[in-house]
């Protein structure tokens, strides 16, 4: 409702405005400052009863670390998560639209919301952008239809897998998931594996590093 | 510019530089700007932004504060000004924000710092931000530890600052450091090496 | 009749200062079923009459109290297809309000902002006011609210008597430093009341 009348919503969607002037800026020897982004290992596997989410804890700028200590894997719903790698603010913002998207379809719609769905929503969004919008995702939930786990590239493509890894690091931790997963495996086998896999990324890569974060998505629970 | 958390304080510098590259221009440029009674945000980077962001700023805020009837924390200043920097994520403006506040109901310290379009960084112990970052990082490290009180937190800041920017050529010609406590906020312009 | 002559279009006052399409709506709102709110001391009821048209309804797809946040609901008397844009409305701006300040939104922002969009029907052209009258409650800083919202946009907050339609009827039971078990029975009583009187 944005009107002359009920001016109080300002204008959704990104502004331009500034753009042309940057170009020019840039072309004058301006020199401009990085963005944050995220150089992560995150991965993600199913197990017998639900997801397992993994990420590291380093955002960088450059190669100077920003943030030693800070949040990949971002809330969606009850029953969804989503890891996130890239640009920091992108990862950090589209999960927070979609989360917001969500959870008015729960509202309209009464019902726990599927993962297939934010899937949809989330690569739509991505593709609409190009690849602009630097957003790497791991995202993982557990709904009617049991547990699921996709990557969604920045581009807007996805893939429906039981076990993935995204990031800088995601090599070294997809080494890991090669040699030790299995399917239906046990929760604690599960985030040991998990643990592991980033271990590797932090290990291996430069971009990765700090701490190791952990979700596991149950059918009605879930642990960060 | 460096902000950092104390004990029931916090603390907020900047140096004093306005300069076309390696030409200084003046040496009485104002970064830091008070948003609130314990609330101030400091924005290095490019001039014009500087300017331009804190109007747009300070007008949000005041239209918040007058249509809610109440003080803006610093969490929510912080939530706001991410969100008006990432709309302008394709065409940012070049402004690395530093914002340090005490809240205004619980008198907590708050630090926070973001990137040009809006990611915010958490940290509790310290934040940096513009062209001497690399070198506060280092200095910050060193020099902070948990639990400052007001003098001493201001002894520390001001040695992280003086000492990073004078490795730094296109930083520096004065600097002002701001500790905000519950009752009082404390402004001081220090002296240093004008070169 | 001289008070049609005034009604052609909503952006004229009649000659004694009313605009009467917003008579015409509270109206409709009184045609509606009674709906009832009522603030406790560690809480807030609202309650509305779950009767329809007909018995072949399948009464759990008629939604008539509804969430707006986790901490915000929101019903209505008058004409439920109004309400169903209202609702939609304020679930929109709670999120956005979330999204920009990482907030949830307080009660008193969310009945603002509802209460312009019904106040921006009575002023704009080519469209008219909302049928219906709203209750709206929610929790705040460890407080419960309650408030009514008008078809004009006007904005009621709720405090002594419990607040519905049916103020009168409501106020025979209604006492001071009611408990939320106490509340849920008075609205429960009213409308029984209402309903048998009708």
């Amino acid at each position: 409702m944005s009107s002359v009348l009920c001016p109080e919503i300002p204008a959704s969607g990104f502004s331009f405005e500034n753009c042309r002037r940057n170009t020019l800026l840039e072309t004058k020897g301006f020199a401009v400052p990085k963005a944050t982004k995220t150089g992560t290992t995150i991965v993600g596997i199913t197990y017998k009863d639900g997801v397992i989410l993994g990420a590291d804890t380093r955002a960088t700028e450059d190669t100077t670390v920003a943030d030693k200590n800070c949040e990949k894997i971002h809330y969606l719903a009850p029953n969804m998560y989503c890891c996130g790698a890239g640009t920091a603010a992108d990862t950090e913002m589209t999960t927070q639209m979609i989360s917001s998207q969500l959870e008015l379809h729960k509202l309209y719609t009464n019902r726990v919301c599927r993962v297939a769905t934010a899937n949809q929503m989330l690569k739509q969004y991505l593709f609409r952008y190009q690849g602009y919008i630097g957003a790497a995702l791991i995202l993982g939930g557990v709904d009617v239809d049991g547990p699921h786990l996709y990557q969604i590239y920045p581009h807007g493509s996805s893939d429906q897998l039981p076990y993935v890894t995204m990031g800088s690091g995601s090599l070294a931790a997809m080494a890991v998931f090669e040699a030790g997963w299995k399917r239906d495996l046990e929760e604690e086998d599960g985030i040991k594996l998990v643990r592991d896999a980033i271990a590797a990324g932090v290990f291996n890569d430069l971009g990765s590093g700090s701490n190791i974060d952990v979700c596991i998505i149950r059918k009605g629970s879930t642990d960060l | 510019m460096v902000a950092m958390k104390g004990e029931n304080c916090v603390s907020i510098a900047a140096d004093r530089r306005f300069g076309i590259q390696a030409q200084t221009i003046a040496t009485d440029f104002q970064k830091i700007f008070q948003m609130g009674p314990h609330l101030y945000v400091g924005l290095p980077g490019l001039a014009t932004d500087t300017q331009t962001v804190m109007e747009k700023l300070r007008f949000r805020k005041n239209l918040y504060e007058l249509k809610e009837n109440r003080m803006m924390s610093p969490k929510v200043f912080s939530a706001m000004l991410s969100n008006m920097l990432y709309e302008k994520r394709f065409g940012p403006f070049f402004v690395e924000p530093v914002v340090a506040g005490l809240d205004p109901k619980t008198h907590e310290p708050f630090i926070c710092n973001m990137d040009l379009i809006g990611c915010i960084n958490l940290p509790n112990d310290f934040v940096v931000g513009g062209t001497a970052s690399a070198q506060l990082y280092g200095m910050c490290e060193a020099l902070w530890e948990p639990n400052l009180g007001p003098d001493d937190l201001f002894e520390t800041t001001s040695q992280a600052l003086l000492n990073a920017f004078d490795r730094d050529a296109i930083s520096g010609w004065g600097a002002t450091v701001y500790i905000i406590e519950k009752d009082k906020v404390t402004i001081r312009n220090l002296k240093t090496r004008m070169d | 009749m001289s008070t049609e002559r005034y009604s052609f279009s909503l952006t004229t006052f009649s000659p004694s200062g009313k605009l009467v399409q917003i008579e015409y709506a509270l109206a409709a709102v009184a045609a509606g079923a009674p709906s009832v709110g009522i603030k406790a001391s560690n809480g807030v009821v609202i309650a509305t009459e779950n009767k329809h048209k007909s018995i072949l309804y399948d009464e759990h797809s008629v939604h008539k109290v509804e969430m707006i946040t986790k901490h915000i609901g929101m019903i209505y008397s008058g004409m439920g297809p109004d309400y169903r844009l209202l609702v939609k409305q304020a679930r929109k701006m709670a999120q956005q309000y979330y999204l920009v300040y990482q907030e949830p939104i307080p009660t008193v922002q969310l009945v603002q902002r509802v209460a312009a969009v019904m106040q921006e029907y009575t002023q704009s052209g080519g469209v008219r006011p909302f049928g219906v009258s709203l209750l709206i409650c929610g929790w705040d800083n460890d407080r419960p609210y309650l408030f009514q919202c008008d078809p004009s946009g006007r904005i009621s907050l709720g405090r002594q008597p419990p607040w519905a339609r049916i103020t009168l009827t409501g106020r025979r039971f209604w006492k001071r430093d009611l408990e939320l078990d106490d509340a849920v029975h008075t609205a429960i009583l009213t409308l029984k009341k209402v309903l048998r009187g009708k």
